[in-house]
């Protein structure tokens, strides 16, 4: 039998609260997805787009940009500003024809490992009927 | 009506005055229906002035080159440009001035009205003409164009060759000027975003063939980069230097040079750079469409851009270029952005 198609999954966290959520989640032996490729930047508004294009470009199935809850920003209005920017971003790459589930946004404190590990599951199950992302891959 | 005398007349005594360095507009080319650029320094060459619905270009590119050059220079020339500019433009004035990346006196703008009108897409009127060639073309009287051929003047409505985003244009008048020359006309748009539909209302695979299709063409020459008076930066991301690791190479160098997207011209690099031109210019475009002009594959970049600045209307209520004095589009936030997208 074939394997089952298993997504790659780049996940932006912040330092502040993704990263500590899903750092929660780890110590409190929580079961979710290994399909997740964490990186830990300080904000979530520091996520540049283009973070975001480089991902698809060198083969991400789906992108997750993940902040604290708005509010809560360790910087006070970083992820006012990420919210903003990351509407655009979808909405470009919506435009151009990409599957819109294949690049999300979740807002994640520190103490919501359980929120985390449900993030990741719902994406990983909406990535799998969809297949490998290959429109922004690089073919060479 | 736009008097061009006026025009000539303003620009020789600003220049006669000494109130300007120089003055940018337009004159007529050697070479066939449009004008080039003019750099005028003596007020008895203003005589070159020229404007009619061929002046296509967006003179503030030429902003960017200005500030370069003074930067560079000792003891700079502290008095301001002389620029012309159409309604789109003057818009470009202002995010530039928005910015900072230029004060407002550094340009002494000299505003002309479209006239109700706009300016003249090429390729329609060539193809309206069927081969005449135009020798000249003139603004009418009834929101039509003058078109001198070489069998005598034939009247085309303005709607029939008007440039692509002109039929869309919201200020058909400079929004800041130092002197205005011609009317504040204002002709009514039902929807300034209509050009966009055609793309939106297929379906997202119809849409992705669409935009690879066109995307694969792209040859990467840069000349939509080099074009926008909005892409000012001193080192662009699509600009990768080849850069070679080496033992002796410091973490620093490695860490600020990174190779984002690749040069060869493959679908999966021209994307990158497209989305990267696109968000860059979001909440800055002012729809000038020079960048859809110049490219020689007939990419229609301006349908990024637009389409950007259609979510910065609908979802953040952002009007681009129509006041400097408010906070950029990327730049700032309101508490009630919708957000209906995170989880």
């Amino acid at each position: 039998m074939a394997e089952e198609f298993e997504p790659k999954i780049v996940a932006f966290l912040c330092k502040w609260c993704s990263s500590a959520g899903s750092d929660l989640a780890g110590v409190s032996r929580m079961q979710y997805p290994p399909n997740v490729i964490p990186i830990t930047v300080m904000c979530s508004g520091s996520v540049s787009p283009l973070y975001i294009f480089s991902a698809f470009n060198k083969g991400a199935d789906g992108v997750l940009v993940s902040g604290c809850h708005p509010g809560d920003c360790h910087y006070i209005k970083g992820n006012f500003y990420a919210r903003r920017r990351i509407a655009l971003v979808k909405k470009l790459l919506e435009y151009v024809g990409l599957e819109p589930e294949r690049f999300q946004m979740s807002w994640i404190s520190a103490a919501e490992g359980v929120k985390y590990t449900k993030v990741i599951k719902d994406f990983v199950q909406e990535l799998k009927p969809l297949g490998p992302q290959k429109k922004l891959r690089r073919t060479q | 009506m736009v008097n061009l005398e006026e025009l000539k007349k303003e620009a020789s005594q600003i220049l006669k005055e000494g109130k300007v360095k120089y003055i940018i507009g337009f004159q007529r080319g050697s070479n066939g229906l449009l004008p080039v650029p003019a750099f005028i320094k003596n007020p008895k060459d203003v005589e070159k002035l020229v404007w009619d619905p061929t002046c296509v270009y967006n003179l503030t590119l030429f902003l960017q080159d200005e500030k370069r050059k003074k930067t560079k220079e000792k003891e700079p020339d502290e008095r301001p440009v002389g620029i012309v500019v159409k309604g789109c433009d003057s818009r470009a004035i202002n995010v530039l001035l928005q910015e900072e990346f230029i004060k407002r006196d550094d340009v002494y703008v000299l505003g002309v009205s479209c006239e109700n009108t706009g300016v003249l897409d090429e390729k329609k009127l060539a193809k309206k003409l069927k081969g005449k060639k135009a020798k000249k073309v003139e603004f009418g009287a009834n929101d039509d164009f003058v078109i001198t051929t070489e069998d005598g003047n034939i009247k085309i409505a303005a709607q029939e060759v008007l440039a692509e985003r002109c039929l869309e244009c919201k200020a058909h008048f400079p929004v800041i000027y130092d002197v205005l020359i011609g009317e504040k006309t204002k002709r009514n748009v039902e929807n300034p975003f209509k050009s966009l539909e055609k793309i939106e209302s297929l379906p997202p695979e119809e849409r992705w063939k669409f935009w690879k299709e066109q995307i694969e063409k792209c040859i990467r020459c840069y000349a939509c980069r080099s074009v926008c008076p909005m892409c000012y930066c001193d080192e662009c991301v699509a600009d990768t230097i080849n850069f070679v690791v080496t033992p002796d190479t410091s973490a620093e160098e490695k860490a600020q040079k990174i190779k984002w997207l690749e040069k060869s011209p493959v679908s999966s690099e021209n994307f990158v750079y497209h989305f990267v031109r696109a968000i860059h210019l979001a909440g800055r475009c002012i729809d000038c469409g020079e960048c859809e002009r110049v490219c020689p594959l007939d990419i229609p970049v301006r349908f990024l851009n637009k389409k950007l600045e259609k979510e910065a209307k609908e979802l953040f209520d952002y009007d681009v270029g129509f006041d400097p004095d408010k906070p950029s589009l990327v730049s700032s936030f309101k508490d009630d952005d919708p957000e209906d997208f995170i989880r």
